[in-house]
């Protein structure tokens, strides 16, 4: 299979009062056609960034992106306009991502007027299809967005990013302003979507429960940079970053039997602004030498596994 | 059990009710709408104003002056000008519905034809500002940086003054008159709506749906025409109302010390002024011309208030 | 658990209702709910948006905005006394001083132009009627306690981050070391590194100081963690309560089984989820059959018959309110 999506070594600053913020630094990874990657870590971490710079809502401050082979990462309007019937976002909170004067059926037609010359029946009749397969009734064609329940705004949000046929659709924690019952709703619509379309996803969360279920391949961010990249099960089975360790035995289990060893991390957390050279995770690392602030690099330390620790062979007695 | 109660609950087991079936909820549609209107549109904002008592009571005294004004030159039996010594000072009487002035001069024709003063400066001003101040505004905050910088530091310095003050300065430059009167206070109201207009489009800027729009290939001048300015207009439609009664205000106060509109014609600023030597033997030469001036800035006000209220959610129960 | 049961319940919530007004509508929020908490002990409160839980836990503090309130009814009672019907100065004393509570997000719950030890000293001196270098000594202590170090104290709540400030919260609210903790939703603003280490404290402090809490939630997973016994609420109503065992090992009301079958799993695998379909009823609308009967997968006609507003005793501290007590477990 190739690869659909191929970053190297992708920044992002920005400028802020105190200095430049690396909110994405040096962050490689490749994602195949029909594949999920979950993009997972804390708030602040710079996965969102990513997924915006990935789309070109921010332009890249260094790095390479290719899509399908071609090279991205720069574009002029047209390019860019070409890039995004292929590619397409679906945001975070479905109460500001759509426009509150825009009826539904406006919303949804929207990238289609602007991308097609098509007629207004046959907007119509497109835009009924699309509210049929994310499964929202008809009649609520010509609602307002603040008639509807979050989880059918979402549907919503999700029935305008198929509006194109894109290939590939980043996700933006599509779940994580829904409640439970819901959340699984959503989740198996993204899915069943995935596999009658073929979609490649970018998966972005904070929720560890909700990449496993959707992922193929999890990419942990901690302040900027890659921490941990690995297939789901392998990740889950075996994390060998001390990080990744910490945060999945951070989640909270509906087992009340087995009580998991916690691992309870101490310490500030860096700051992003001018971080400089280093390991981020070093001032909250159990494990962390004087060698961890100098430099880390990314590394394939099992089959397709790879890990940003100096320490990672000793941690996990390799 | 009442009996729309009972409706409620049957059609609930049947589970027609429309928004029973799927999806999500975090925070809850309200269900009791039947119709589908837009927030912010003309039916909208009209039933929300027109349920509130304030509002209709503002709408009806505006209306029967406007109409008051446009009919004056059939319902008014002597023309505002003509000067009759010897019904001078006459108190109101059958004759002379609202009594007369010095000249002897007609104040109930004075009265409904300065409201075509009061109204013209107050409207036209206002737009002037709105105009200029809208589009100040959202340059400044749309592209930001340093045309924010400038037109923001420029606009401080009419801030700077209080607005009659600065009225009157422009009145001073310029001369008086009626243009020369909507135009200094068109020119102090700039900075009000172009602050305003900044602030929402800030707001607006970061919502989810404008990015939502550009990874959809929306162009710029569409978000702008279509996201950006019809979400921002609601208090900027509430602040045209304000300015409205506000700036009938002032062009008064502005002909009341003799910088606006002038003595012969019949501003009820310039009556109130022509009138106060006589305040304490003919109250009634003041008192008339007051009346109007409240009662227009107390309509306005009221109908602003309802606007305020329809079209700002947070305001709501 | 067993000897919980024979303890005197400390805190005590009997049929409380509570109506808002809400436009031209009367919003049903809690509908009847009734719960004990003893001594030293845990009850999570679990449901879904909107079903009620925080004005349970305002309106037993009798801090719901009064404008907005069209009735309350039932009783609260703490050590014997009815919360509903104290005078403000009872009431005064009784918040902060024997119940206090945590709110959901940190960053509004301090005042922003205070340090954080005079904030937390306030409350103490105005309960406890002390000198101020005292009430600045307890609170340096309650600082360390929840692990701010006193070199932080003087500082203001915008220069710590979500965890800290999250702690300096807990901090204020246990000070006056309360009989009763309401906190509600606790951890949901902060990251799952942080919220290990907040749930943490609040377990070991809990345990250290006796506190007797109410923790109000809609994670699952942190109910399992902290809690002794749950209650899960849905529409306004406790639809099934008991022990924590009784709740995650048998769970026999169905809007119970379809939260646990929505979550995705860490340990299982399994491609499609369940979500529960439909949504909650209309809390303005009066309804006269069982709250979740439109969203049920076992729903027949006698699910309309029965008298849906008594909790049955599945076993015994256990109690669900649907009639099926044993028919879904056939059902699975």
């Amino acid at each position: 299979m190739a690869a659909l999506i191929e970053v190297k070594n992708l920044q992002k600053y920005f400028k802020s009062a105190g200095g430049q913020v690396h909110a994405v630094d040096g962050v490689s990874f490749t994602i195949e056609k029909g594949e999920t990657l979950g993009l997972v870590g804390e708030s602040g971490c710079g996965k969102s960034t990513l997924g915006r710079t990935l789309i070109h809502l921010n332009e890249p401050t260094g790095g390479e992106m290719f899509y399908d082979g071609r090279d991205v990462t720069r574009l002029n309007t047209r390019q860019l306009t070409e890039f995004r019937k292929d590619v397409q976002m679906i945001f975070q909170d479905p109460f500001s991502s759509l426009d509150p004067r825009q009826t539904i059926q406006d919303i949804i037609e929207e990238p289609m007027r602007l991308a097609t010359r098509m007629s207004k029946s046959e907007l119509k009749e497109k835009t009924i299809e699309l509210m049929d397969t994310v499964g929202i009734e008809k009649r609520l064609r010509q609602s307002y967005p603040h008639e509807l329940d979050g989880g059918r705004r979402q549907r919503v949000g999700i029935a305008r990013a198929l509006a194109l046929d894109p290939k590939f659709i980043v996700c933006d924690e599509p779940v994580s302003a829904l409640d439970v019952s819901i959340q699984a709703q959503i989740l198996n619509l993204l899915m069943d979507l995935q596999e009658t379309r073929g979609l490649t996803y970018l998966f972005i969360t904070h929720d560890m429960s909700v990449v496993k279920h959707i992922s193929n391949h999890i990419c942990v961010m901690y302040l900027g940079q890659m921490v941990e990249k690995s297939e789901k099960e392998e990740l889950f089975d075996k994390p060998l970053h001390p990080y990744t360790k910490a945060l999945l035995s951070a989640i909270p289990t509906t087992d009340i039997h087995h009580q998991k060893q916690r691992i309870l991390l101490k310490g500030e957390i860096k700051s992003a602004i001018n971080p400089g050279p280093g390991c981020r995770f070093a001032s909250r690392c159990p494990y962390a030498t004087e060698e961890c602030r100098q430099g880390v690099q990314l590394k394939e330390v099992l089959p397709n596994h790879f890990v940003a620790c100096n320490k990672v062979e000793e941690i996990n007695g390799l | 059990m009442p009996e729309e109660l009972r409706r409620k609950q049957e059609n609930h087991e049947r589970g027609d009710h429309p928004e029973h079936r799927r999806g999500g909820d975090r925070h809850r549609p309200r269900r009791k709408r039947q119709e589908s209107l837009k927030p912010g549109s003309f039916k909208y904002v009209w039933r929300s104003v027109s349920r509130n008592k304030g509002a209709v009571v503002g709408m009806i005294m505006l209306a029967a002056i406007v109409v008051l004004c446009f009919l004056s030159p059939y319902i008014c039996k002597y023309p505002y000008a003509k000067l009759n010594m010897m019904d001078s000072y006459q108190t109101p009487n059958l004759n002379h519905l609202f009594g007369t002035d010095e000249m002897g001069r007609d104040l109930f024709s004075c009265v409904l034809y300065g409201a075509r003063y009061t109204l013209i400066i107050g409207l036209l001003a206002t737009a002037m500002s709105a105009v200029l101040g809208i589009i100040m505004g959202a340059a400044a905050g749309y592209f930001g940086g340093i045309v924010d910088s400038c037109l923001m530091r420029f606009l401080d310095i009419f801030q700077a003054f209080p607005t009659l003050v600065l009225a009157m300065a422009f009145c001073a430059v310029f001369g008086t008159g009626v243009d020369k009167c909507i135009l200094a206070l068109g020119i102090t109201g700039i900075p009000g709506f172009a602050r305003l207009m900044r602030a929402n489009i800030l707001r607006i800027v970061n919502m989810e749906y404008i990015e939502a729009a550009r990874t959809i290939n929306c162009p710029t001048w569409k978000i702008i025409l279509k996201h950006i300015i019809p979400n921002s207009v609601s208090p900027v439609i509430v602040e045209i109302a304000m300015t409205v009664s506000r700036n009938g205000l002032t062009s008064s106060s502005l002909s009341f010390l003799g910088l606006g509109v002038q003595p012969p014609k019949p501003e009820w600023g310039a009556m109130l002024s022509a009138a106060r030597s006589y305040i304490r033997d003919y109250p009634h030469m003041v008192i008339i011309p007051g009346i109007f001036i409240v009662i227009t800035v107390l309509s306005f006000n009221l109908i602003g208030d309802a606007f305020r209220d329809a079209l700002d959610p947070t305001l709501k129960n | 658990m067993a000897e919980n049961h024979q303890k005197e319940p400390l805190f005590s919530v009997r049929n409380l209702v509570v109506d808002y007004h809400s436009g031209d509508s009367i919003v049903h929020a809690v509908n009847g709910v009734s719960f004990d908490l003893a001594p030293g002990e845990t009850l999570g409160l679990v449901g879904e948006t909107g079903a009620g839980k925080t004005t349970i836990a305002k309106a037993s503090l009798r801090i719901l905005p009064e404008y907005s309130v069209e009735r309350i009814e039932g009783e609260v009672f703490y050590d014997g006394k009815d919360v509903l019907k104290m005078n403000d100065h009872e009431l005064r004393k009784l918040r902060g001083e024997h119940i206090s509570m945590i709110f959901q997000d940190p960053m509004t719950a301090l005042n922003p132009v205070k340090t954080v030890i005079s904030q937390i000293a306030e409350g103490y001196k105005t309960h406890h009627n002390c000198s101020k270098a005292e009430a600045n000594q307890v609170a340096i202590k309650m600082l360390e306690m929840v692990g701010i170090g006193a070199d932080r104290a003087e500082e203001f709540p915008h220069q710590f981050s979500g965890g800290m400030k999250q702690r300096v919260v807990i901090a204020l609210a246990l000070a006056c070391s309360p009989k009763v903790l309401i906190a509600d939703e606790p951890t949901t603003a902060l990251d799952v590194t942080i919220q290990a280490q907040v749930l943490d404290l609040i377990k070991s402090l809990r345990d250290e100081l006796g506190t007797a809490m109410v923790l109000i939630t809609h994670d699952l997973g942190i109910v399992a963690e902290v809690c002794d016994k749950v209650a899960v609420i849905y529409a306004g109503r406790i639809v099934e309560s008991g022990t924590k065992e009784d709740i995650f090992d048998h769970p026999t009301h169905p809007y119970t089984k379809g939260l646990f079958a929505a979550l995705p799993d860490l340990q299982k695998k399994v491609r499609r989820l369940s979500p529960i379909e439909g949504l909650p009823p209309d809390p303005c609308e009066e309804r006269r059959c069982c709250d979740f009967y439109d969203r049920c997968p076992y729903k027949c006609g006698h699910c309309k018959s029965y008298d849906h507003t008594k909790a049955i005793e599945v076993s015994p501290g256990h109690f669900s309110r649907c009639w099926r007590t044993d028919a879904t477990k056939e059902g699975e």
